[in-house]
């Protein structure tokens, strides 16, 4: 499905070479979206996100704030799927030690000081936690299917085990890990020392959340596009072609695989910050299996994909609320795996393809020529 | 001696649980190669409509499990004909739009799971909608097991007897009845069978039902010991899904042996540790199987046993 | 001669047609000594030793199930060897894995055509010059990849789309594009009609003259085995049966008996 790059290229007058060499940086075939209008799209998007909490009020922004913490896990799970073809069931699994080891430090050293070390701590502790069971996995040769059964299973073994903190005992230095009842009094954001620090909430928290989301977005998507992401595609594609290539296989996986751990953990971390508690209930299949249904109705195979079905469905979700907006999840997986296994965004951007060039004479190689090489 | 017995009951009742929830979802993967993670929720289909016959429609018992059973293996089939194979969807849309737009789950183990997944959501969710958040309660049977201070359910440890009757009674349908040696072959080589005769379409129909039938007869058992929730599957599926990784290939032997392995674990462990630590070492035990023996006991003694012979 | 910095940072040197013609064939590229593979209770390779010196250009034959397509697994290392060793340019690469001995200089094309089908083919011809130019030079390797393997036009299809013999002429494009010392081919003309086994014949002759790749080729098409090679083995129940020039191979009784069978 490496749908050629549409209207791009040379043939795309207005834009100066310096903008275009830019551009090429983070177009591909890898991600959707290759042409000037796709930019200007991007750009106005932004921008009515930035204006969005002028429009609904902070409580609502503030609310909506949570969907793009939970984008972060989209694309956590949307790198190592998509991109490496690893499926893995316990993205959450980082998410939840990331955002407990940030309540943990920051609950202990509440000064700016302190939080901004444990945002830091828990973001790492995220990718080590990867690190070390997707090492455990990959270099014991473990194939991609038991991959995701030991992902499942060790979201699992830490739902168990966090559901049973509940005494006095499970408490590290002030914080009280609390078993079922979750730790609540997770301090707000903050970056910074003593005086020159920002604390994040409410509105300062969802542009902090907007900016950072932008800016992963756009580094992903240069990742993606360059020659490194190239090769994670290689690998997802047919490992073993890819290893006689000179590729070393096994290194890719973990390393694509603990990113995915550092981006899961940095939406753990902002989930504990946003909602000041965190509780084994992210540990749960339930909510293990969000980021699958998301990246799967999105589209697996883009980061786009994975950004906005995040953000629609939990948007949905909320809206409808309790029981019903569940099972509405639940269909629209079913028939997204059964009907369009690859996601609604990349179906949407070849109909677009498709109606464009109409079924006319086909663009002259140059027109279509890829941006890089 | 006192503690013993109750590590020994623990052991049966842990035994039980595992080999019950995993039979229908073993059937299933190693016929199939379809991972069903809705298979909980079967059970739980089984459950419920054990619990309606017998307290809403007065059934004894024993026939309110039998209910249970034929409701749930009728679902099943439902579901295997819409979402297994999407036969029926893509009948309905071969005439009306001239082409298929499904693909069969079959041998798509990530696919299938997702697909499962979001069954169960919507049978979890659907149940609870319609039937509200709780169900009536259908009284354990057979009373306790007494003995100085300690008391054990007798029902849950009998089920370890019929665990091994449903052992034996799937291990002769396999290898004594036609359909037996047809979905045998179909698990060696899907296209020879094919070739051979074999209806797979047919093959694959008839498992998905037997497979969901066992869940609910797992659910009926189970109906008058656990708390009737929409989501009780949730606590059976994970030990059958691990215990069928476990187990390997094949079906019989394999989920005997896991459900031995990991009950023994999980009942040592909950002896001196508690449930909570019993059912985290039998997860961590599962990881550890996996990543050494990646095809399973039976698949690590298959190949032991192809190591000993000489032969191409 | 070219030059190709490998992994241990010295350059390999590689022999012109010139210096074979002269019989100058002094290295030995590849050596195995001893080598064994069992699978369960069945040895597949028997105690080989087999050895391709610099520039060759070798075929490998024999009936099924002789332990070919093993052979080259077990020089890629995509096999594990149950015994003996593997030499490649005098190094020990027993225990390297696979992607080490590619960066060594050891190429090798699947026996089922393995090209990337979603990729395009410009996709796939740069995957494996990536790692070795940038740029403007990068664009010129991947065109001249692209227009070697005969597909200058198509380069934006997918490669699911090309017919079997273009993906096998892909595909030796991109294991040659890696600039190889020693390059196995598994197959190569498997169901291809008589024009394209030309084209391929062609353009492995070509890649050992004109570049000096030593070549390990599995056929069973005899004619196009005698267009092309310098020297034959026969492999027969894991083990080396002949060696030779294909005349000599070709008028041995003993090998046309082990192809009807019956030989033990």
């Amino acid at each position: 499905m490496a749908t050629e790059t549409s209207g791009a290229g040379p043939a795309d007058a207005g834009d100066s070479g310096a903008l275009a060499g830019l551009r090429s940086r983070f177009e591909g075939p890898n991600t959707v979206g290759n042409s000037r209008g796709f930019w200007v799209g991007f750009l106005v998007a932004v921008l009515a996100l930035a204006a969005y909490p002028f429009v609904v009020g902070s409580y609502q922004a503030s609310r909506f704030s949570l969907f793009l913490v939970y984008a972060f896990l989209g694309l956590s799970l949307s790198v190592v799927w998509g991109y490496a073809g690893v499926l893995s069931f316990g993205q959450v699994v980082f998410f939840g030690v990331a955002g407990y080891t940030f309540g943990v430090v920051s609950v202990n050293f509440a000064t700016p000081a302190g939080i901004t070390g444990a945002f830091l701590v828990g973001v790492f502790g995220g990718a080590l936690m990867a690190f070390v069971l997707g090492y455990f996995m990959i270099y014991g040769g473990v194939r991609n299917v038991y991959v995701t059964i030991i992902t499942l299973v060790s979201t699992l073994v830490l739902h168990t085990f966090m559901a049973q903190t509940a005494g006095d005992e499970w408490t590290i230095g002030e914080a009280a890990l609390g078993g079922f009842n979750g730790m609540p009094t997770i301090p707000n954001l903050a970056f910074g020392v003593g005086g020159a620090s920002i604390t994040f909430s409410s509105m300062t928290f969802y542009y902090l959340v907007l900016g950072l989301l932008v800016a992963t977005y756009l580094g992903l998507r240069a990742l993606v596009n360059s020659d490194y992401g190239r090769v994670m595609v290689a690998v997802r594609e047919d490992e073993d072609r890819t290893r006689m290539f000179g590729y070393d296989v096994e290194r890719v996986k973990l390393a694509v695989f603990t990113l995915g751990g550092a981006l899961a953990g940095l939406s753990g971390v902002l989930y504990a910050a946003w909602g000041n508690y965190m509780s084994p209930g992210v540990f749960e299949l339930t909510f293990a299996s969000l980021p699958v249904i998301w990246v799967s109705v999105g589209g697996r195979k883009t980061l786009l994909g994975a950004v906005t079905a995040t953000v629609g469905i939990e948007f949905l979700r909320n809206s409808l609320g309790g029981e019903l907006a569940f099972v509405i999840v639940g269909v629209l997986l079913l028939v997204f795996i059964l009907g369009l296994p690859g996601g609604i965004v990349p179906w949407v951007h070849r109909t677009y393809v498709e109606m464009r060039s109409d079924g006319a004479t086909p663009e002259p190689p140059e027109a279509s020529a890829e941006v890089s090489d | 001696m006192v503690n013993g017995l109750n590590l020994l009951f623990q052991f049966l009742d842990s035994f039980a649980f595992i080999v019950l929830a995993a039979a229908g979802l073993a059937i299933i993967f190693g016929i199939m190669g379809v991972i069903n993670l809705a298979h909980g929720e079967f059970i739980m289909v089984g459950a419920y409509a054990t619990t309606l016959a017998n307290i809403r429609a007065g059934l004894p018992l024993p026939a309110a499990m039998l209910v249970g059973v034929l409701v749930t293996a009728g679902f099943g089939l439902v579901v295997e004909r819409v979402v297994i194979s999407g036969t029926v969807p893509n009948a309905l849309s071969q005439r009306f739009l001239g082409r298929k737009v499904i693909e069969p789950l079959y041998d798509r183990l990530a696919d299938s799971m997702v697909a499962t997944w979001g069954l169960s959501l919507i049978m979890v969710q659907g149940v609870r909608i319609t039937l509200g958040n709780s169900l009536d309660q259908i009284g354990t049977p057979l009373g306790n097991i007494a003995y100085s201070g300690f008391s054990y359910s007798t029902y849950r440890v009998m089920l370890a007897a019929v665990a091994l009757g449903v052992l034996a009674l799937t291990y002769y349908v396999f290898t004594r009845t036609e359909y037996g040696m047809r979905a045998r072959a179909t698990i060696q080589d899907e296209d020879t069978a094919r070739a051979l005769g074999v209806d797979t379409e047919r093959t694959y129909m008839t498992t998905f039902a037997i497979g969901s039938g066992l869940a609910g007869l797992t659910g009926a058992l189970y109906a008058p010991t656990i708390t009737m929730v929409p989501g009780l599957g949730s606590s059976f599926l994970v030990e059958a899904f691990v215990a069928v990784v476990v187990g390997g290939p094949s079906v019989v032997l394999g989920t005997t042996l896991a459900g031995g392995l990991l009950g023994a674990i999980n009942a040592t462990v909950s002896n001196v540790l508690g449930t909570f630590f019993g059912r985290i070492a039998l997860l961590v035990t599962a990881i550890v199987m996996i990543r050494f023996l990646p095809d399973g006991i039976t698949g690590f003694v298959e190949t032991l046993r192809e190591r000993r012979q000489e032969g191409a | 001669m070219s030059t190709n910095q490998d992994a241990s940072g010295g350059p390999n040197v590689r022999q012109t047609a010139a210096e074979l013609a002269t019989g100058d064939r002094t290295d030995t590229l590849l050596q195995t000594e001893d080598l064994r593979k069992e699978f369960g209770g069945f040895t597949a390779t028997d105690e080989v030793d087999f050895s391709v010196a610099e520039g060759e250009l070798r075929c490998l034959i024999g009936p099924n199930g002789a332990g070919k397509s093993t052979l080259l697994n077990l020089v890629t290392g995509t096999y594990d060897a149950s015994g003996g060793s593997i030499y490649y340019d005098g190094h020990d690469v027993t225990d390297l894995d696979p992607h080490q001995r590619v960066r060594k200089g050891i190429s090798m094309k699947f026996q089922v055509p393995s090209v990337y089908g979603d990729l395009t083919v410009r996709e796939n011809a740069r995957l494996p010059i990536q790692r070795f130019a940038d740029g403007d030079e990068r664009r010129r390797r991947v065109d001249d990849a692209i227009e070697a393997a005969g597909l200058a036009g198509y380069e934006h299809v997918d490669a699911s789309q090309l017919s079997h013999g273009q993906q096998q002429q892909l595909e030796i494009g991109m294991a040659a594009a890696l600039e190889p010392d020693l390059l196995l081919l598994d197959e190569p003309v498997a169901g291809l009609d008589v024009a394209e086994r030309e084209a391929i014949a062609e353009r492995v002759t070509r890649l050992n003259e004109a570049e000096g790749i030593a070549f390990v080729v599995i056929e069973h098409d005899t004619e196009f085995v005698a267009n092309i090679a310098d020297e034959v083995t026969v492999l027969h129940n894991g083990e080396i049966f002949r060696e030779g020039p294909i005349e000599a191979i070709e008028s041995d009784p003993e090998v046309q008996r082990i192809y009807l069978g019956g030989e033990h």
